[in-house]
């Protein structure tokens, strides 16, 4: 039963992801002053994708063929990582940590990075470069947010957190928390790639990374395994800091995907008024505020607050 | 037990008798070799858990007694495991060197390396081990000198003299600790009764030896210099076990010592400044080899902060937080001799197959060396410490330590202990950058340069047994993690008896590989459903947004790490070089990243080494009658002394 609820998590974040993408479409061409999509389309794209062949650079490899599966699995095994159907006592409490999740997002990483050494273009060399330098910005951050939770609950175990903060023993009275949150709802931000962070200062093919040179069904799928590791990312805070939820598995689906869609969606109003910052400048000098924010938590929680 | 160690000597001997044939003295020196050390073994896997001791037979000064319990039986197995390995690799390998060395003498001085590293973990008393110690020094420094590379004295004499620093520094510390204990016997050390500040300085003479040893921060600089210059299989045993063999004594040693937190303080900031540090030069370096080198120090600083942990389990009386500290340092160690060895052995490959260390010439490799190229990719994965492999589950549980660490009330341990946390998830996203790095400017791509990688063809099936045994291990190791870590903490128990701990609050490894499974299942079925296009792949040139591709647009190893060498441009000093010469040839650009700490704190060092000699060089003039006068003065000084003192 626990597997159904599992697959059941897993199955609804693929189907609705798309329609909150949708919507955020929409909602940012209203801002825009267009009338933009339909919010279905994200839905209409992947089924075009689905249906078109496939192209492949003359210098790729098993990686580059691999990599949309590779991304897809990764992704999705990072959103069955959030113990949303499942409690403290289901067998898949043991593989639900937060070490896994950060390291899951680091595999995801990794493919994502030698997927455009692979193709040998050079717009997805500079993306995989950036990949891993933003990689390495927003995981010091989420690190120092995510000490804060784990010594303060106890355990790097994501059931037994969400379990602490719903007694009440644990959570938003406790000021190194309560900042914590802060800097990773910035982090997860970050990690969604969104403006100011999604850095496409010159081209639009430096910003896609690898994906420039997927098409068809691997394209469908690597987008399918964004929105996934998206709504992960978004999940994880939610996980960690919106923990209250229902009993009852679907209801608590319910209530998780509706709350994640409702972030996703809010993303925009960021997004549509960020600016655009180049790598060395902006993304440094940004990345300094939450780092900031981060450690005064982190040192609250040192002196005992 | 006597037998392994007689049956090495042996072979060195017969080896070196052989000079004159060399062919035939590799044959049987790397193949004895590796039977010898795939029964050793299993004969080691086979009684861990239990004491065994042997004496030397014969009359000596001292009557060196040799005795393992099971922590050393268990790193005596991994010595044997990685031997085992390397020198069947060695076997086909070697003849890369034909022309450059004799290999009789080759095949002799590694035999006599791997008893000599046996022997060590063995010895027990001051005088036998120290003898042995060096003698492994001097081995190891003799194997470097084998590939006799552009500079390799040098960097000899570099590795020389910092381990030199090192085995002062252990000679101090166990003549001090001797003659508290009343005797030379290690049997004796037990409960040595001294104060605070003693242990304390017994405890960073100790750190300093074998820290110098294991390539920790700072002694690290040896460490791609050595590794760079010695043939890929004496670097794949240097590496994979020589430093752990450090490791080993530094534990057995400190052990001996009353314990206090400080101890675990002072592990936990240098394995942090190392985990950092040395993954983040091998970040921006562009020769692949000096990169794997640094990465040592970046996991020698993991297994310091499982120590760290470990120790101030130990001083705090906090027995299950020592026992997982030890459980989190020797599981990294024997994951790191396996992954690290065998990223040792495929740089062999690479560099046999191209003669070039520099990733910039390289590139599209995997068409050429597939199995190399899907073996790099596990190794990469579980040096990157990614799940499901070993690597992760090492990691986890240094983890899981520092977390139980950081809980603890003091804020000093919670400063030291989230610090460590800090270093580690920082050590881990670069890690993620140096290897993906790696594997993707070798294997990946278009080759940048075509007169490296025309001759590139797969190594032969003997080489590459060995690799994909280490390759199962990796994996193996990281599923299997529960009988590991149970095998682990029984030997743990030896040390730490009347604790135990719950492996129900560990991650289940085999979880993780079902929901891979799983997940990895999703894609296809929906695309089934979707009834998706299966029409042949269109093979393209990469885009280039509309200009002529060429390969040299690809991104290399150097620009790769552009933007965080500009980011962290206060710690990675580097310098970049252009030389035009004429306008219709090409122009070179070279940047080469220096590290921080020779510059800083080495360079200086020697210079003022450098200029003392120079001083005393004054004295030192060849005039006889000189000499004469210096005995005259010497003699009268002696004189007076005596006249006015006895």
């Amino acid at each position: 039963m626990n597997f159904f609820y599992l697959l059941l998590q897993l199955i609804s974040a693929i189907l609705v992801a798309p329609l909150f993408d949708g919507m955020a479409r929409k909602l940012r061409a209203k801002y825009q002053s267009r009338i933009g999509p339909s919010i279905f389309q994200t839905y209409y794209d992947l089924f075009k994708l689905v249906k078109r062949g496939r192209t492949q650079s003359y210098s790729a490899s098993f990686v580059y063929r691999m990599a949309p599966y590779l991304l897809f699995v990764t992704a999705a095994a990072m959103f069955c990582v959030l113990p949303i159907t499942y409690g403290s006592s289901a067998t898949f409490a043991k593989f639900s940590d937060i070490f896994i999740l950060i390291y899951l997002g680091a595999l995801y990483r990794f493919v994502f990075i030698i997927a455009g050494f692979d193709t040998a273009n050079p717009f997805a060399g500079v993306g995989s470069s950036r990949e891993a330098t933003i990689g390495f910005y927003s995981e010091a951050v989420a690190i120092i947010c995510l000490i804060v939770v784990m010594l303060g609950a106890g355990s790097s175990n994501l059931p037994y957190i969400a379990a602490t903060l719903r007694e009440g023993s644990y959570g938003y009275f406790i000021p190194s928390y309560a900042i914590a949150s802060t800097a990773f709802l910035w982090v997860m931000y970050v990690e969604t790639a969104r403006k100011p962070y999604d850095l496409a200062e010159a081209e639009q093919e430096l910003q896609e990374g690898v994906l420039g040179e997927y098409y068809g069904k691997d394209l469908a799928i690597i987008d399918v395994a964004l929105m996934l590791k998206q709504f992960s990312m978004l999940g994880f805070f939610l996980v960690l800091f919106e923990p209250w939820s229902f009993e009852n598995p679907v209801l608590a689906l319910l209530l998780f995907l509706l709350e994640v869609g409702v972030l996703y969606v809010l993303a925009i109003f960021i997004d549509n008024f960020g600016p655009r910052f180049t790598m060395g400048k902006g993304m440094k000098r940004t990345m300094l505020f939450p780092l900031s924010i981060a450690s005064i938590a982190l040192m609250l929680y040192i002196i005992g607050v | 037990m006597q037998t392994i160690y007689t049956l090495f000597l042996f072979t060195s001997l017969l080896s070196i008798v052989l000079y004159k044939k060399p062919l035939l003295a590799q044959k049987l020196g790397f193949g004895l070799a590796s039977v010898i050390s795939l029964y050793a073994a299993v004969f080691f896997f086979l009684h861990v858990n239990e004491t065994l001791s042997w004496q030397l037979p014969g009359n000596f000064i001292s009557s060196p007694i040799f005795r393992l319990d099971s922590l050393g039986i268990l790193f005596s197995f991994l010595v044997s495991l990685i031997a085992f390995a390397v020198s069947l690799y060695s076997f086909e390998y070697v003849k890369f060197y034909a022309e450059k060395a004799n290999l009789a003498v080759f095949a002799s001085l590694f035999n006599a390396f791997i008893l000599s590293m046996l022997l060590v973990i063995a010895s027990d008393n001051v005088f036998s081990f120290m003898l042995l110690w060096e003698l492994m020094t001097l081995i190891s420094a003799l194997l470097i000198l084998v590939n006799d590379g552009k500079g390799a004295a040098r960097d000899v004499m570099i590795y020389l003299g910092i381990a030199q620093i090192g085995a002062f520094c252990l000679m101090v510390a166990l003549l001090i600790m001797a003659s508290f204990a009343g005797g030379f016997e290690f049997s004796a050390f037990d409960e040595l009764n001294l104060s605070f500040g003693m242990s304390l300085t017994l405890f960073v003479l100790l750190l300093i030896g074998f820290g110098s040893k294991a390539g920790m921060f700072p002694f690290h600089v040896w460490l791609p210099l050595a590794y760079c210059q010695s043939p890929s299989n004496a670097s794949a045993l240097m590496s994979g076990v020589m430093i752990k063999v450090a490791l080993f004594a530094f534990i057995k040693f400190s052990l001996f010592l009353p314990q206090y937190v400080q101890f675990g303080y002072i592990l936990l900031f240098f394995g942090a400044l190392s985990c950092v540090f040395g993954v983040l030069y091998a970040a921006v370096s562009n020769d692949y080899k000096a990169s794997i080198a640094y990465s040592s120090c970046e996991n020698v600083g993991i297994i310091f902060l499982g120590l760290g942990g470990a120790f101030y389990g130990l001083g705090a009386n906090l027995p299950s937080i020592a026992l997982l500290g030890f459980i989190a340092a020797l599981f990294h160690i024997v994951n790191h001799a396996v992954f690290k060895s065998l990223l040792f052995m495929l740089s062999g490959n690479i560099y046999t197959a191209t003669l070039t260390r520099d990733m910039d010439a390289l590139g599209g490799l995997h068409k050429k060396m597939p199995i190399t190229s899907i073996i790099f990719f596990v190794a990469a994965l579980s040096i990157c410490a990614l799940p499901p492999l070993n690597g992760f589950a090492s990691e986890w549980i240094t983890y899981k330590t520092m977390l139980l660490g950081g809980i603890e009330e003091s804020v000093t341990s919670r400063f030291f202990f989230v610090l460590a946390i800090i270093a580690l998830a920082a050590g881990g996203a670069l890690a993620i950058m140096a290897f993906s790095k790696m594997y993707g400017a070798i294997f990946l791509g278009l080759p940048r340069e075509d007169k490296n990688n025309e001759t590139a063809k797969e190594v032969s099936t003997i080489m590459l047994l060995p690799l994909c045994l280490l390759a199962s291990l990796c994996v193996g190791l990281g599923i299997f993690m529960g009988d590991v870590v149970d095998v682990l903490s029984r030997i743990v128990q030896n040390y730490i008896p009347n604790t135990y701990f719950n492996q129900n609050e560990f991650i289940s490894m085999p979880t993780i590989v079902l929901v891979m499974v799983l997940c990895a299942i999703v894609p296809f079925v929906l695309l089934y459903l979707l009834k998706s296009n299966n029409t042949p792949t269109r093979i393209t040139e990469p885009w280039a947004c509309g200009f002529i591709y060429n390969k040299k647009m690809q991104i290399g190893s150097n620009s790769f790490t552009g933007d965080i060498k500009k980011a962290l441009r206060f710690i990675l000093k580097s310098e970049s070089e252009i030389t035009i010469d004429g306008y219709f040839s090409k122009a070179v650009y070279k940047r080469k990243t220096h590290d921080l700490f020779w510059d800083k704190l080495y360079a200086p060092i020697i210079r003022l080494i450098m200029f003392i000699a120079d001083k005393i060089g004054i004295f030192q003039n060849g005039r006889t009658n000189f000499y004469a006068g210096y005995i005259l003065i010497y003699l009268c000084l002696v004189l007076v002394f005596a006249y006015y003192y006895l």
